[in-house]
């Protein structure tokens, strides 16, 4: 069993190629790839999307992948959080086989302990800011903590709107509430999706700010998918997908947002 | 976990009700409860009010006639299964006043009588309602008897051996099962009296009836025992077999109820289906999102389960409420009909709203509900990622196999509703294949059409729209067209109940009965009546007689046991003979007399020679007797006419119109049979308004001559008539409405991609007036479609009825094929245009979704 140092900013030896991790950790890794394959087949030809890809992310850590748009970032994501399965190889999530378990299983060991954060925000339009909040925290054993549902969209600089309806809410708002939504059951893992794909640079950068003061504050891991180099940077480590595989990248200082690489 | 999901489902319950598919999910259901228990309520009412109706006609729930006295075992025995029993004796006597003597027709009734209704008599103080019979001493007289012999209140007239006061002149009596049977006029009077006037005797003609009222439980419960009165030779009629003769008009009303009823909730379930595929697409992404947090396949499941049955409840307690109501106005359109207290409303339609509700949410939205299991959570990174939508075959196969169940369950008859789901199953397939040929045809017509103009332009493109989703258009097209089918289907079947029950009573209809003409009076009668009266039946002669053998074997042995005490065989019928097959009257089976060649007319039935060569005679019996017991053609019946005997064989049924106030006869004989005997003649006619005064010259002139007055009678089955239309009228209205809630489902399931495509326009240069077009003629195709396959499925659909149960006759509806085809375009072109109204006013970068989640 592979583990890691849960250190956080000193990036652990990458696993791009090599199975095996050199050294060894007192801890296990959040999340453990190995060998990752995925194939979809497109009409009548298969394509290979990610091919032999192993990751390691030790707990507390903050990892951004960098890749262009049609790499395969956002299948990579759904394979990590295990809303997907691969094709071929082994994923670990808090120490548990994923390929051991079937949909409902996975969404089990999802509850309450993964958090996300999506580029278009995916809030429930019927539900008000606090509900929407409130929604992950009513599928882990710790339902109906409206206090700390409130408590979050405080943080998030919401604590006034709570009773508003996604619609009546400005993009970044939304965004806002989606991440207290992300951090309300105090989760060891987030994921992020292009969080600030969908917002204007100045909105984005707030909530990138955001993002990552809560993360150092709770200490969650975070496993952060973009193709903003900025936001890359201020991750312990970037790692960028090309051709099936990731590979350590060190993004540059001069570009910032929309940059693809 | 359970209470998370019992939270989550509340809420989202609670917030969904603002959005456009969970209203119409909501309206279909209301409408559905609604319809299924208003009309579950009424006719459950209406059958109580209805028997209790039939048990005021007959005298009780439950009446026995024989011969002799009942015995007291008998007695004890209904007395014990909750019966309250009331005697009553039928005989024929003379009675006198001074010179005068009459034979009249004595009825002996106790103290309990009437156990239903009331009588109307005359006691001096004008007619008045009177709940008994004439207490012991006392005699009440009819109208008739009273001017025969002239008596009037007070004086007293010869009973057998004892005299009587007649203290009233009974203008109505409580039960009056009499019918047209008994020609003498009536006296009443009181059991008590009976061992007075000496007439009980061993042998005299007496009829003892034994009148029982008590609850439904317990006629069931006596049943075996009512069996073997039957075999017995008892004459057994109950109250839930014996009924009115107004039962005719009335029960196809009960089936038209029935049927639109369930057209309703057909039509409900539709909606429900479309407004269930837009609400689960809907929920898709909260779904995914679920499954993203945590949730599992079964717990999403059980909170879209709950949510749904929140709604399921709700909607079916205000449309129970609704039904409620409904009922109320549909008894008090009735009212004059049924004057008696109905029973209150039971509880059994409530649950049966509740089921109904259940089960159009089961059967109509359950497998498009799975679709919701099956979501991924990658479809939260991966929008394309929608789980495909289960397949029609299974989706129609449920809805149909729970369809089929309401029917068998409203329809109580497996066979019809197995008949109709196969059919229909079969029908739909069809429908699928025509409507996509249909479909294509007129997509290719449409982008043939010529010309610059505007609404030219509007076609192809609002064509091209629909072409560009046809697999939705199609669903959309099978729906509009069963919901056209179903209305087109209910305002047919009414106009043609309408039709056919109007042309049953004509503005003509015998309204006079005239009974007992004398042989040598009968020129002299038809003198009198016919320059006067507007319709007169032919006369026929009637001569009394009695089955004494069927087929050489005594008539208690050979009928089956079950019709050992029917009427035919303990009482004399009416023959008569006729050389034409009377009107309204139809051979159902074997061949009417053979015709001979010479001229017909009454004169040569009087000079015919009796077709005695060969001794059996050829006769024509009505096919309900036939069936009562049990004769078919060939069978020889011997007939005891006036102490000599006539053999015959039945050389054709025939079957005829019981409720059409004309003389109708059981058995008619070939002429030259009966002239012999001794016969009278009846005759039925309208008799005008503004010529009553011929009744006075009758009766004057023609004194032997019974005259009887049926307007009443016949007004009152008008009455019922009308009030039962406007019945039908009311449930219509509710179809409609169903009819109507399908095309707001089904508009507000197509909503979004009418959105975006209008965004799209927009963009693109298209004014509003442009688009506004596009989509009146994409509806209005839409439309037209399937009003063309509404119309084709409706006359398809009505035939069939009318043959298998409602027995009309089927006809073409050529209004149906213009009518449905151009309404249909009309009325969906006009909805679906005002319903996009808002989308119109929206700016393209909303209906496109640009700003973010919509």
């Amino acid at each position: 069993m592979p583990t890691d140092d849960a250190s956080l900013h000193q990036p652990t030896t990458d696993t791009i190629t090599a199975s095996k991790v050199p050294h060894k950790q007192a801890h296990q890794p959040v999340l453990h790839a190995e060998k990752l394959s995925k194939q979809v087949r497109s009409g009548e030809r298969s394509l290979t999307i990610l091919h032999d890809l192993s990751l390691s992310v030790a707990a507390g850590e903050s990892v951004a992948i960098l890749g262009k748009s049609g790499a395969g970032k956002s299948t990579l994501l759904g394979l990590l959080a295990g809303l997907d399965t691969p094709s071929d190889g082994e994923l670990m999530l808090f120490g548990q086989s994923l390929s051991q378990m079937d949909e409902d299983g996975r969404a089990a060991l999802r509850a309450g302990r993964v958090g996300f954060v999506f580029q278009n925000f995916q809030l429930l339009p019927t539900l008000s800011a606090l509900e929407n909040v409130l929604l992950p925290l009513e599928l882990s054993p710790r339902a109906g903590e409206t206090q700390t549902a409130a408590k979050w969209l405080e943080r998030v600089g919401l604590g006034e709107r709570t009773e508003h309806l996604p619609k009546q809410l400005s993009g970044g708002e939304q965004q806002r509430v989606a991440i207290a939504r992300a951090f309300v059951t105090d989760p060891e893992l987030v994921f992020a999706d292009e969080p600030t794909g969908n917002l204007d640079p100045d909105t984005g950068a707030q909530i990138i700010d955001l993002l990552f003061t809560l993360n150092r504050e709770a200490g969650t891991t975070l496993i952060l998918v973009t193709h903003d180099h900025a936001l890359a940077r201020r991750c312990d480590r970037c790692l960028r997908l090309t051709n099936g595989q990731l590979v350590p990248f060190e993004p540059s200082a001069a570009v910032s947002g929309g940059g693809d690489e | 976990m359970s209470d998370i999901n019992w939270r989550l489902a509340a809420r989202s319950l609670k917030r969904d009700l603002r959005a456009a598919d969970v209203r119409a999910l909501f309206i279909a259901l209301v409408l559905a409860v609604a319809a299924s228990t208003m009309i579950a309520f009424f006719l459950d009412r209406l059958e109580r009010g209805l028997e209790r109706q039939a048990g005021q006609m007959l005298g009780g729930d439950l009446v026995l006639e024989q011969r002799e006295p009942f015995s007291e075992e008998l007695r004890t025995t209904l007395e014990q299964a909750g019966f309250t029993l009331s005697d009553q004796v039928d005989l024929v006597s003379m009675i006198s006043r001074g010179e005068r003597f009459q034979p009249a027709s004595l009825k002996a009734v106790d103290d309990v009588y009437p156990h239903y209704g009331v009588s109307h008599v005359d006691r001096g103080n004008g007619v008045e309602q009177v709940a008994s019979g004439p207490p012991p001493g006392e005699a009440w007289a009819d109208p008739r008897l009273a001017q025969l012999i002239e008596i009037a209140i007070g004086d007293r007239v010869q009973v057998g051996q004892t005299e009587l006061l007649i203290s009233g002149i009974i203008e109505r009596e409580a039960d009056q099962s009499a019918g047209f049977g008994n020609f003498n006029p009536r006296l009443m009077l009181n059991t008590a009296d009976l061992e007075a006037t000496g007439l009980v005797q061993l042998g005299s003609r007496l009829e003892f009836e034994l009148l029982a009222a008590g609850p439904p439980a317990a006629l069931e419960q006596v049943q075996s025992l009512l069996a073997e009165l039957r075999r017995d030779g008892v004459d057994v009629r109950d109250v839930r077999v014996d009924r009115p003769q107004l039962g005719n008009a009335l029960q196809r009303a009960e089936s038209y109820l029935g049927l639109a009823g369930l057209a309703a909730v057909l039509l409900a379930g539709v909606a429900v289906a479309m407004s269930t595929r837009r609400y689960v697409e809907r929920h898709l992404d909260t779904a995914a999102l679920l499954r993203c947090f945590g949730a599992s396949q079964y717990q999403l499941v059980t909170i879209f389960t709950l949510q749904l049955l929140g709604l399921a409840l709700m909607a079916a307690v205000i449309g129970a409420l609704l039904g409620l109501i409904g009922q109320a106005v549909l008894l008090w359109l009735l009212t004059s009909f049924l004057p008696m207290t109905l029973p209150p409303p039971g509880i059994m339609p409530l649950w049966l709203g509740i089921f109904t509700a259940l089960a159009v949410l089961v059967g109509f939205a359950g497998p498009t509900l799975l679709r919701i299991k099956r979501v991924s959570a990658l479809k939260v990174l991966r929008r394309e990622l929608d789980p495909l939508p289960p397949s029609a075959l299974l989706v129609m196969g449920v809805a149909s196999l729970v369809f089929g169940g309401l029917l068998w369950l409203y329809s109580g008859s497996f066979s019809l509703a197995l008949a109709l789901l196969i059919g229909g199953a079969a029908l739909l397939g069809l429908l699928w294949m025509a409507s996509t040929l249909l479909l294509n045809g007129l997509l290719k017509a449409v982008q043939r059409l010529s010309g610059g103009s505007e609404w030219g332009q509007a076609f192809r493109l609002g064509g091209r729209q629909l072409a560009r989703r046809k697999q939705a258009g199609l669903g959309q097209l099978l729906a509009f067209s069963v919901t056209f089918f179903a209305m087109a289907m209910i305002v047919l079947v009414r106009g043609d109940l309408l039709t056919t029950w109007q042309d049953q009573l004509p503005e003509n209809t015998p309204n006079y009965f005239a009974i007992n003409i004398q042989p040598s009076e009968r020129d002299a009668f038809e003198d009198a009546v016919a320059p006067r009266v507007e319709t007169q039946s032919t006369l026929y002669p009637m001569v009394r007689g009695r089955i004494s053998a069927i087929n050489g074997q005594p008539p208690m042995d050979a009928v089956p046991p079950d019709a050992r005490g029917d009427n035919s065989l303990r009482r004399e019928l009416n023959l008569t003979w006729q050389s034409a097959l009377p009107e309204g009257n139809q051979v159902v089976a074997g061949q009417w007399f053979s015709q001979s060649s010479e001229p017909k007319g009454w004169l040569s039935e009087v000079e015919a020679t009796p077709q005695a060569a060969s001794n059996v005679v050829p006769i024509s019996v009505e096919d309900g007797l036939a069936g009562r017991l049990g004769l078919g053609l060939g069978d020889e019946l011997t007939f005891s006419v006036g102490g000599d005997t006539i053999t015959t064989r039945i050389e054709s049924l025939r079957s005829l119109n019981w409720d059409s106030f004309n003389p109708n006869f059981f058995v008619i004989f070939p002429p030259g049979v009966l002239e012999a005997f001794g016969h009278s003649f009846i005759t039925a006619f309208h008799l005008p308004e503004e010529e009553q005064g011929l009744i006075r010259q009758l009766v004057d002139d023609f004194p032997g001559v019974s005259l009887l007055n049926v307007d009443a009678i016949l007004g009152q089955v008008r009455e019922v008539l009308t009030q039962v239309t406007r019945a039908v009228e009311l449930v219509l209205i509710l179809v409609l409405m169903a009819g109507v809630s399908v095309l707001y489902a089904a508009l507000t399931a197509s909503r979004p991609v009418r959105a975006h495509e209008s965004g799209l326009l927009r963009v693109f240069g298209a004014g509003s007036r442009m688009i506004s077009r596009v989509q009146g003629a994409e509806y209005a195709l839409l439309g037209f479609a399937s009003g063309l396959m509404g119309a084709f499925l409706a006359e398809f659909a009505t035939a069939a009825l009318y043959l298998y149960w409602l027995d009309l006759t089927p006809r073409l509806h050529v209004g149906l094929w213009l009518v449905l085809p151009f309404g249909g375009a009309l009325l969906i072109g006009i909805i679906g245009h005002a319903l996009s109204y808002s989308l119109r006013r929206q700016a393209p970068a909303a209906s496109l979704g640009l700003l973010g989640e919509a």
